[in-house]
């Protein structure tokens, strides 16, 4: 309610309560004209104020994340005794115990632990649960596994620890502290808007000063004087504009909510629009965010799995038995089990108990085989020895499900070249034939081709255990192991990839046509990382990073001039001992860049150098401690789904299906706003000198006032208000984005906007307002010539016979009630005129006919409620004196049409000579 | 934004002001070089020169359909109003009887204004037409044929013709002449051809006190039917508006006294509350006598 226009409009009421003072001090029956003037302002300043806020209330969501988190109690042991105390209470020193389920009240340092695991993703972004013990495995604190941290929770097991850190001395205390310091800064459309409140205040002003002192030269008293000054503030400040800008960023929001973009904060609507460089995560934003069967590798060959959302094509050979025997071994060799009660749920989307690879063969195998539940039920499982880091592999011992086969099945799947190791024949075929030479060559190869991919292979083998050896009484021990555990037969390889979403490749490719950078931040292993960025078009199929021309060129790595290579994969490590200089070199020269490896914390770093390169900068994060880089990033991106609490606080923005490309849609919809924003400022801008005119003309010529303040706001707060929130729904007129993204310097109010808007149409507009103001004193006796310097005898109130072009007399009466004809006619003119800008402005270079005339059906509904607007105020309101409106004839109404037709037209010209003579004098004269 | 903005030194506004009206290495002026600006000047006199033409043409057809005689509507003057002479500042007839110039300036007004009024004059110009009947002229086939008008003769006003008066229509002696006419409208039938006439009364019961005796020539403030209608400015050259004349005689001196007349005819109504004039009016009357 303060600054900009509401200060300008504030001037204009304290003008209006002196000028009713100066007049009430010289005659007490002074007309209250001034005063309600006066108050309108007023309400217009408070009522467009708590709009605004009511809008942006609306769509901010505060959360209130870091107090949600405090855990309630905690148990402490405190004098030898057990107690339960408030969590706020405890003090370094003290020894809490936390069990499976807790929130973890402190820092605290464990002392002992019973298959401790806690949830770090809030704080670290790692989804797998961790385990704690009381190892110091690492000097960083983030990274040991001796410490568990305040806000994180205790999945399983228990532990006692001792507390070294409370409150906002914590590491997510000080992540919030660290959060909360880093001022956001304005956003690139509050700073347009300040541009543009800046040109239009300082024409207001240096029109209304300039006029103030000619009015003053000429003569006039200070009253009219101050009351010209309160005219011209008035005509200049757009009033309605905060109110449609505001309207149409919160419908871009709406829209952008409905492809899953919630926008916090309304003005990032239009930020994302000028994004130059996105920082996107890779789990869950690029990639599913689940482990799936990419690759699988039997009889010699790879055969390529379904990897997209519903996996429903797959397309390898089935017809093999070295497939139905991996098959069988997928289907029993695992633990993985659906959760039930979930039966009407597609396979894809059911919940799985598991680890993530488990799930992921488990799914596979029920796509492709069905009820696999039931397999296991017939093959029954008599002996199992769970995966576990030391042996890695796993192990299960079934019964068969032929009833004539005696023999039990042992099957067995974990890491490749443990499993190779065991076994001395290989399935071809459904042979098994020995493992020779050549075949341990082809498993080799196999092996590395699905490792490069930065995929997670398994290998997987079997055994029919001879019936005379272990008859089906036979007691399984997997303590001591009384089975044989070598001479398996292998049967292939399943490799698995935590897959990109589908829709990601043609996103990230459309951010490359509209020039926007995509850096991958990750913390996972740079090969399986550059595998993603490839195959998601990060890295582009031809392009090549520094290592990759080594090998090429087969030269070391140290050779190779690294301003040639475009991509580059940077880890963590090496992001370590980069100065800032080697990150904006880094920066520059490489178009295609992925970070692996790196922490959290390092986000933050990345964040700030790439605006050093003055990008916008788009970044997506999910825990915690992304939120200083969140909240640092010109726009901030929070997954909804697996993203905290606190990275939503600290962004501006949420993405509620994690998905990268609907950041994309999110970019296209801001661009779109800022085109129309600027068409919604230049139909504003346009009426502004038609209603400015008339003060200027009114105190040179001395014609009676052609409008009143009064239509003045009834123009800015009504006939234009929906018009130019429909102008917000307008489509694109050529593909947004495949253009560069907006540069600083092109501003939202440009100079060719304000030329073009001012001196061109808004001259023209005048011109017809004044036809129509001409046309109407013509038809009542008051010719043209009889007008000009008429005003000193005009506004005489005890003059009450003025006469007419015609020699007829006038009352004072009279002439005020012609006088607020005049105002109709001008307001209905100017009216009438608006609905051919509102037309004009749907494009700024196309034809009206080739962007469509009824595409944007709620254009007809602004030129409707225009009409009817007018419609009202001229019938309804006339007999409401202080509104100073009559009745007008109907005839009356179309006398600016002419004039409308003309805008209409030259504009088109205008937009034609742009086509056809691209970057000619016009085009850069008359393109805003 | 990206970097914290600093704060530009006065000095370096200046500079950059410097550059932004001339800049010598582009050679440009106010951000525009000279073939630029010469571009621009020229483009805004074609725009100007095109849309004065449209104004003018717009205007040039408009004024083509309203008629030179009679203006297309009058329904804003359905009422005529009613004014006083002398024309005064808040409508206040002030007469001081110790100050000769407080009632000169009236006097001269009001000889001025009866000047066309004179006998010889309007003998000379108008016709003497037949009392209580409209002196209606019709073009007869003759578009816009020049109008007679009625005589009204200044000897009429009686004593407050002002002719060899030596009181000056009585405000050398304190009981001024006050002389009433209605506003002119075309086609105007007033009276719907029923006789008027002028009356006036003090606003408030004191008021009606304190104004004492008046007298209204012609007599019973009648005006007469014959001059009316009015035909306008350009056929009815020589309309002689009707006037009524008040001559109050013992105005008590001293006070301000509101004074209220009104026409009364068939047609006219007087009781419009927005219109304080509409067939009436009101003024004040002050006569400062030393006692």
């Amino acid at each position: 309610m303060v600054g900009g226009f509401s200060s300008l409009l504030w001037a204009g009421a304290v003008l209006c309560f002196l000028a009713y003072l100066i007049e009430f001090s010289k005659d007490k029956s002074a007309s209250m004209d001034n005063i309600y003037l006066g108050v309108v302002l007023i309400m217009v300043v408070i009522l467009t104020g708590m709009f605004a806020y009511y809008q942006e209330a609306k769509s901010t969501n505060i959360i209130a994340s870091f107090t949600k988190m405090i855990p309630r109690k905690a148990f402490v042991i405190r004098d030898g005794k057990k107690r339960e105390i408030p969590a706020e209470h405890l003090v370094v020193g003290d020894i809490v115990e936390i069990k499976g389920g807790d929130q973890i009240p402190a820092d605290i340092r464990i002392l002992a632990s019973q298959g401790c695991k806690v949830d770090n993703s809030s704080l670290t972004g790692e989804s797998e649960p961790q385990s704690r013990s009381c190892d110091l495995t690492h000097e960083n604190p983030l990274e040991t596994k001796n410490i568990g941290f305040y806000s994180t929770t205790c999945l399983e097991g228990t532990a006692t620890g001792m507390v070294i850190n409370t409150g906002d001395r914590t590491i997510i205390g000080r992540i919030a502290l660290l959060a909360s310091s880093l001022g956001h800064e304005k956003t690139p459309i509050a700073i347009e808007i300040e541009h543009f409140v800046h040109i239009v205040a300082g024409v207001a002003v240096s029109i209304g000063i300039v006029f103030f002192i000619i009015a003053i030269c000429m003569q006039y008293r200070v009253l009219d004087a101050v009351i010209f000054l309160i005219g011209i503030i008035l005509a200049n400040v757009p009033e309605g504009l905060v109110a449609a800008v505001t309207v149409s960023l919160s419908l871009t929001a709406k829209r952008m909510a409905k492809k899953n973009c919630l926008v916090k904060n309304l003005e990032a609507v239009e930020t994302l629009g000028s994004t130059s460089i996105i920082c996107s995560d890779k789990t869950g934003t690029l990639t599913q965010n689940r482990m799936t069967v990419a690759h699988l590798w039997f009889d010699k060959q790879i055969y390529q799995a379904d990897t997209s959302e519903d996996q429903n094509d797959h397309v390898f050979d089935q017809s093999s038995a070295t497939w139905a025997s991996l098959s069988k071994i997928v289907t029993l060799c695992n633990r993985a089990e659906f959760i039930p009660g979930q039966e009407s749920t597609s396979i894809m989307k059911k919940v799985v108990m598991g680890d993530a690879s488990e799930a992921a063969l488990l799914k596979f195998s029920e796509v492709i085989m069905g009820n696999v539940i039931e397999r296991r039920k017939r093959n029954r499982k008599v002996a199992e020895i769970p995966f576990n880091s030391i042996n890695k592999f796993q192990l299960s011992i079934h019964e068969t499900d032929d009833p004539n086969d005696k023999r039990f099945l042992l099957v067995m799947k974990g890491a490749p070249e443990k499993i190779l190791e065991k076994c001395s024949t290989i399935m071809i075929n459904g042979q098994e034939q020995p493992l020779d030479e050549s075949t341990a060559e082809a498993f080799q190869t196999a092996y590395m081709e699905l490792g490069g991919l930065g995929e997670r292979v398994l290998g997987f083998c079997h055994l029919y255990l001879p019936e005379d050896e272990f008859p089906d009484t036979y007691t399984f021990d997997v303590e001591s192991m009384n089975f044989p555990t070598s001479d398996l037969c292998f049967v292939g390889l399943i490799s698995l990839i935590d897959p990109p979403r589908s829709t990601v490749p043609d996103a990230v490719m459309k951010c490359r046509s509209a020039g926007i950078k995509v850096i991958m931040v990750t913390g996972d292993h740079p090969i399986t990382a550059k595998a993603i960025a490839r195959s998601v078009g990060i890295i582009s199929a031809n392009s090549e990073t520094a290592e990759d021309m080594a090998k090429r060129l087969k030269i070391p790595v140290e050779q190779v001039n690294k301003r040639e290579a475009k991509a580059a994969v940077v880890s963590g490590m090496e992001l370590k001992e980069m100065s800032p200089e080697e990150l904006d070199e880094l920066l520059t020269y490489h178009t295609e860049i992925v970070f692996a490896r790196t922490s959290p914390q390092q986000k933050l770093i990345i964040v700030e150098g790439c605006q050093r390169q003055d990008a916008v900068v788009a970044v997506t994060g999910d825990g915690v401690n992304d939120s200083p880089a969140l909240k640092k990033a010109d726009i901030g991106i929070a997954m909804g789904f697996a993203g905290s609490d606190a990275a939503a606080n600290a962004a501006d923005m949420v993405l509620l299906d994690d998905n990268f490309s609907s950041i994309v849609t999110g970019i296209e919809e801001g661009r779109l706003i800022f085109d129309n924003l600027k068409k919604i400022i230049a139909f504003t801008l346009t009426k502004n000198i038609a209603e400015l005119i008339p003060f200027l003309i009114f105190i040179i010529a001395g014609v009676p006032l052609p409008i009143g303040t009064m239509a003045i706001l009834f123009i800015d707060l009504g006939t234009d208000v929906i018009p130019s929130i429909a102008l917000a729904y307008e489509k694109a007129e050529s593909d947004i984005m495949s253009r560069k993204p907006r540069h600083m310097k092109d501003r939202l109010a440009n100079h060719q906007l304000a030329l073009y808007s001012y001196l061109q149409i808004g001259i023209l507009q005048s011109a017809g307002g004044f036809f129509a103001y001409f046309t109407v004193y013509a038809v009542q006796g008051f010719k043209p010539d009889r007008l000009l310097y008429l005003r000193p005898l005009w506004e005489n109130g005890s003059l009450n016979d003025l006469e007419d072009s015609y020699g007829q007399e006038w009352t004072k009466y009279q002439r005020k009630y012609l006088e607020c004809t005049g105002y109709t006619a001008y307001f209905v003119a100017v009216m009438v005129q608006q609905i051919a800008d509102v037309i004009i402005r749907k494009t700024r270079i196309n034809s009206i006919f080739q962007q469509g005339l009824f595409r944007n059906k709620y254009i007809w509904v602004g030129i409707a409620s225009q009409i009817i607007i007018a419609a009202i105020v001229s019938c309804g309101f006339g007999s409401i004196p202080i509104l100073n409106f009559t009745t007008l004839r109907v005839q009356y109404w179309f006398v600016a049409v002419p004039y409308a037709i003309v805008i209409w037209l030259y504009d088109e010209f205008r937009k034609l000579l742009i086509r056809r003579y691209p970057g000619s004098w016009w085009d850069k004269t008359m393109y805003y | 934004m990206v970097n914290e903005k600093e704060k530009k030194t006065g000095g370096q506004v200046l500079e950059e002001w410097k550059e932004f009206v001339w800049n010598p290495r582009t050679h440009e002026f106010m951000g525009r070089t000279g073939t630029s600006w010469a571009f621009i000047l020229l483009f805004y006199l074609v725009f100007y020169g095109f849309l004065t033409a449209l104004f003018t043409l717009t205007m040039w057809v408009m004024l083509q359909t309203v008629s030179d005689h009679i203006p297309t509507y009058q329904d804003q003057l359905a009422t005529p109003g009613l004014m006083i002479r002398p024309k005064t500042e808040n409508l206040e007839v002030l007469v001081n009887l110790s100050d000769t110039k407080s009632w000169n300036q009236h006097v001269q007004i009001l000889d001025k204004f009866l000047e066309p009024y004179n006998d010889s004059v309007q003998a000379q110009k108008n016709d003497v037409c037949r009392p209580g009947h409209y002196y209606e002229q019709p073009d007869n086939g003759v578009l816009n044929y020049p109008k007679r008008a009625c005589q009204f003769n200044r000897t009429q006003l009686g004593d407050c013709s002002g002719l060899s008066d030596p009181t000056h229509y009585g405000y050398s002696t304190g009981q001024p002449c006050v002389f009433i006419k209605m506003n002119r409208v075309i086609n105007f039938y007033a009276g719907a051809n029923q006789s008027m006439n002028v009356t006036c009364v003090g606003k408030r019961n004191e008021d009606a006190k304190n104004l004492g005796d008046f007298t209204m020539f012609p007599a019973n403030g009648n005006i007469d039917l014959m001059y009316f209608p009015y035909y306008g400015k350009k056929f009815h050259v020589n309309y002689t508006q009707p006037l009524v004349a008040v001559k109050f005689m013992n105005v008590t001196p001293n006070v301000e006294v509101n004074v209220e007349c009104r026409i009364n005819a068939v047609n006219i109504a007087t009781n419009d509350e927005r219109d304080k004039f509409a067939g009436r009016v009101a003024f004040k009357l002050r006569i400062i006598k030393k006692t």
